[in-house]
């Protein structure tokens, strides 16, 4: 089940990939005036969210295609009204997509050209038809439909092991030591973060506390203190205690920096997330909090890691997707609208992750079932919004999108070409792009073209 | 098999150097003087070192009083005791009707959605019963079954459906793996949980299937996995060196198709519906009318013919899941993973599947038999593993509770359940059915996995020194809120006998945390700790030992 970093490394070798990385943004990246900066944030929605419910089509045939196959609401249906879908209308033209009706943020959002809609992303190995996945002419990602394993592919883009690092922590591998660790999560250890040479910072959501307690500056209190030390940097033998010994240090010194910005009552984008009490809200409000103190913390390329639970929706899914979509709605457009007021909405992209899209088939209780793949939200002023990307797939229970007869989409983009993208407008040269991303190469296009 | 506690007991005095003694004594260096001796005067008694580590694993962590009797009484004389040990109670809660309009209307009770509705007041008396209760290793196994079967108040918002479930897990412990499957797979809380509750079978004029949701997460997580095991628990692989899955898509229709056709218990005094309102209490009641009666394909070939009932396809499908190969070494390495540690040797994987398929009387899935497998294992036993990849990081939970008991504290749980909260292992509340951690979470920079170290990032690694400061020096009184609450003290009178005595303190510390294993510069340092605080202080001189112990890496992590 593990994968070592020796395979890890032949794997990368298997596709041609030179080991080393140039230095991105080396000696500019973390100047205190940062020009530079950037960040990108991933939000992460754990559980599957169901992309046929967010984004769904408006023109008559397709919306009467979605409302056949999904059934009628309180006859154990799922299909949204089309009189509420929040239409999608593009720069020129009519909408031809609505969003579920809890997104009205995201409209305006897109209204305002700062989002983008990418179409039917999965989990790959290759690019892939429902033949070649039926007739296993291609290889095809392990342990499709399990969350934990899809979840993990989504994070490292390396869907045929069992990956000991993600695409976020490889960027960061490449960007040089900075005063503080380049990926940061706000939602605990996620793979995600971690690189080949590189840790990830975890802090918690706004209002949490990042400090060492019980230290008055007493002698008993300072030789405790210096005990703690001296125990914290004994040479161990075993690795899990070398691993916790690592953790306590980073922590430590992290602390000493950040903690004065968290304990911070006067970040001048609190305000923006006023009356927001949902734990996303929180996390992007940390998140922009860190980002406003940017130029004292030293930091030019930051990586945020931010997620939503219970997604999982086998059940009473029009409440709860209905529910998570009315706390995630507000809370983009608050974080979006900080990056303005911080200047800086050019430099921040944020862009959703999600385990997999869920059955267009509605399953017995009001929900639906795992499947593969689904739609995406990226969001920021670098994004060229107001536009879709990518192939909408047939809805058509067994039609030519679906590998099962319950509606679920064999991806059109990998993750890697969305991942490779992000990590292009992040800075990450074509050459780097394969260490970043072993299998980009599979693909026609690493680049989607939805940031400028 | 008898085994008894081994007879050159590792309790040490002196250390020459930086190594552990066990390590020494490996090698066959002299000078780790290891004589069970006569405890001095202000030393506490002698602990045997393997006797603690046993308890480590087989309990909520050893006090000086228990690793006693269980050096008098032998290892296996302690199990059979445990297992004729019955459950602690979670408590009794009133049943409160689901769904009400609101549950907690305008008037109540301030604290009535805690109270009523989560798993909070089950989850404070985990961790009372966890101090005081006398069924120490039918707890610890019903904490990792609750680890492995999963049910959370996220979706389960009932505090008597939450704390019926878990009795039924204590209650299980040590029955067969197949009545567990059967139990939990009647249970309402789980029937809820993973919607197998009110699932009807293929409506073709609705458009709906059979809900997946509990076939899926039961094969891939309560019996076998994704992919085929050897019964050393290694992953077995095709031609491509790529793992063989256990299932596909079809098999997970046909157990999906299996568990149509039940709904929650019928509430006493009220009308069986085909869909029943929502009870926990009991098990769940078959609605044929509702079940899919068409044949059903489930794992590797095996079949159900057509028009059985609900009840007869469920026996058969949950038979075929318990005869794989697979649920031996998928469920016994990952109670390995709970009680010993997170990275078994294959070898050992295999002696547990072995007690699993066979307990020496020809039963399969005999968790009494696979349980003392684990514990008296060659692995598990010694003064001392040395290896760099032995043991494992103490959940919050086991943390906690070992701490405790260790310093004597007496807590009503309240404050203990909301640290572990705190050190993100919310009791019962698990955020998914993949449980607070998974099974194969890497340790960065090596080849190891660490499952609790999901936990450990750097928020919550402060979060732990927090809390071990706040449970030894804090003040915690009562919870006002919550009826007979008695608050958490640690009084630490036990200890303050050694107080006098830095070196001594420490030594004592070393063979009841860490059984031996403290090296001779930690002991210096906490020494050097202790003797910052006045010889008049022996409170204080208690507590600078124990914070500088508890918060090591070297502690937190059982080796």
């Amino acid at each position: 089940m593990r994968i070592s970093r020796r395979s890890f490394l032949e794997a990368l070798g298997a596709v041609g990939v030179a080991a080393s990385f140039s230095r991105l943004g080396e000696g500019r990246a973390f100047a205190q005036t940062a020009p530079d900066y950037k960040a990108l944030v991933c939000v992460f929605l754990f559980g599957g969210n169901d992309g046929n419910n967010m984004v769904v089509p408006l023109d008559s045939a397709g919306y009467a295609a979605y409302a056949a196959a999904r059934g009628a609401i309180g006859a154990g249906g799922l299909a949204l009204a089309q009189a509420q879908l929040l239409p999608l209308t593009p720069s020129s033209g009519t909408a031809a997509y609505g969003l579920h009706p809890n997104l009205p943020d995201v409209q305006t959002l897109w209204n305002d050209g700062a989002l983008g809609v990418v179409f039917n992303v999965g989990t790959l190995l290759a690019p892939t038809t429902k033949q070649q996945f039926l007739q296993n002419s291609v290889p095809v990602p392990i342990s499709l439909l399990s969350h934990q394993d899809q979840q993990h592919q989504w994070q490292t883009s390396l869907s045929d092991q069992y990956s000991r690092t993600g695409w976020g922590g490889r960027i960061a591998d490449g960007l040089g030591k900075g005063p503080l660790p380049a990926v940061i999560s706000i939602s605990g250890n996620q793979l995600f973060t971690v690189g080949a040479s590189t840790s990830p910072l975890s802090l918690p959501a706004a209002g949490g506390s990042f400090g060492l307690a019980g230290f008055d500056g007493s002698a008993a209190s300072n030789a405790r203190l210096q005990a703690m030390t001296d125990v914290r940097m004994l040479q161990e033998q075993n690795l899990i205690v070398q691993a916790t010994q690592s953790e306590a240090t980073a922590a430590l010194s992290a602390s000493k920096l950040v903690a004065p910005v968290l304990a911070g009552t006067g970040s001048t984008v609190d305000g923006l997330f006023a009356g927001l009490t949902s734990s996303l809200a929180l996390q992007l409000k940390q998140v922009a909090r860190m980002i406003a103190a940017r130029q004292t913390l030293g930091v030019g390329r930051q990586i945020f890691f931010v997620s939503q639970s219970s997604y999982d929706t086998h059940n009473d899914q029009l409440n709860r997707q209905g529910a998570l979509f009315s706390d995630l709605s507000p809370a983009l457009k608050a974080f979006y609208e900080a990056t303005i007021q911080l200047g800086i909405s050019q430099q921040v992209t944020t862009f959703t992750l999600s385990d997999f899209g869920r059955t267009l088939q509605p399953a017995s209780g009001d929900g639906s079932d795992h499947a593969w793949g689904s739609h995406h939200l990226v969001l920021g002023g670098a994004v060229k919004g107001q536009q879709t990307y990518g192939a909408f797939p047939t809805l058509q229970l067994g039609g030519p999108d679906d590998f099962t007869s319950q509606g679920r989409w064999v991806p059109t983009i990998a993750v890697d070409q969305y991942a490779a993208t992000l990590a292009t407008w992040f800075g990450v040269s074509a050459a780097d792009l394969p260490t970043v991303l072993p299998y980009i190469g599979r693909y026609p296009t690493a680049n989607l073209g939805f940031l400028g | 098999m008898t085994t008894r506690p081994s007879s050159t007991p590792a309790r040490v005095r002196f250390h020459p150097g930086a190594l552990p003694c066990a390590l020494l004594l490996l090698a066959g260096a002299l000078g780790c003087s290891s004589s069970s001796g006569t405890p001095s005067p202000d030393g506490g008694p002698a602990l045997n070192a393997d006797t603690v580590r046993f308890l480590e694993q087989s309990t909520f962590g050893p006090t000086e009083a228990l690793v006693a009797s269980v050096q008098d009484a032998g290892f296996s004389s302690f199990l059979d005791a445990q297992f004729a040990t019955p459950a602690s109670s979670l408590g009794t809660y009133a049943v409160n009707l689901e769904p009400p309009a609101v549950k907690c209307p305008t008037g109540s009770p301030p604290n009535c959605y805690r109270d009523s509705f989560t798993a909070f007041l089950p989850a404070v008396q985990f961790f009372h019963n966890a101090l005081v209760g006398n069924d120490q290793l039918r707890q610890r196994v019903a904490f990792a079954l609750s680890q492995i079967l999963v049910v959370s108040d996220g979706e389960v918002n009932s505090t008597y459906g939450m704390a019926d479930y878990q009795q039924l897990l204590l209650d299980d412990a040590f029955t067969n793996y197949r009545q567990i499957l059967q139990d939990v797979t009647l249970s309402p809380a789980m029937g809820r949980y993973l919607n197998m509750v009110n699932n009807d079978k293929a409506n073709p004029a609705k458009g709906t299937h059979p809900n997946e949701n509990y076939a899926r997460e039961l094969l891939q997580l309560f019996s076998i996995g994704l992919v085929k095991l050897n019964s050393d628990g290694s992953v077995v692989t095709d031609s491509n060196n790529q793992p063989v899955a256990t299932y596909d898509q079809s098999v997970v229709d046909g157990y999906a198709a299996v568990f149509t056709g039940w709904t929650y218990p019928t509430m006493p005094g009220v009308a069986q519906k085909p869909h029943n309102p929502t009870y926990y209490r009991g098990v769940m009641e078959a609605v044929q009318a509702n079940h899919d009666t068409t044949a059903k394909t489930l794992l590797d070939g095996a079949t159900l013919p057509a028009g059985q009932t609900a009840a007869q396809d469920l026996k058969g499908a949950l038979d075929v899941l318990f005869q794989h190969p697979n649920l031996g070494p998928f469920i016994g390495k990952q109670l390995i993973q709970f009680l010993v540690t997170s990275n078994p040797s294959p070898a050992y994987v295999a002696r547990v599947s072995a007690a699993f398929a066979d307990n020496g009387a020809g039963v399969r899935g005999d968790l009494p038999a696979v349980v003392r497998a684990i514990l008296l294992d060659p692995e598990a036993r010694g003064a001392a593993q040395s290896a760099p990849s032995y043991g494992k990081l103490r959940e919050p939970a086991l943390l906690a509770a070992n701490l405790a008991r260790a310093l004597g504290v007496q807590s009503d749980g309240v404050y203990l359940r909301n640290a572990s909260a705190a050190m993100e292992q919310p009791v019962y509340q698990s955020g998914s059915v993949f449980n607070f951690y998974p099974p194969n979470y890497p340790l960065a920079g090596t080849t190891l996995v660490s499952p609790p170290s999901t936990l450990l990032d750097s928020t919550s690694v402060l979060t732990r020194s927090n809390f071990i400061y706040a449970l030894l020096f804090a003040t915690i009184n009562p919870d006002p809120t919550i009826p007979g609450a008695t608050g958490t003290s640690a009084p630490l009178t036990a200890l303050g006998t050694s107080a006098a005595d830095a070196g001594a303190l420490a030594d004592r510390l070393n063979a009841l945390l860490m059984h031996g294993t403290m090296s001779q510069p930690m002991r210096q340092a906490v020494v050097n700790a202790v003797n910052a605080v006045p010889t008049t202080d022996s409170l204080d001189r208690v507590r600078a030992a124990a914070y500088v112990v508890g918060t090591s890496a070297q502690y937190q992590v059982e080796q």
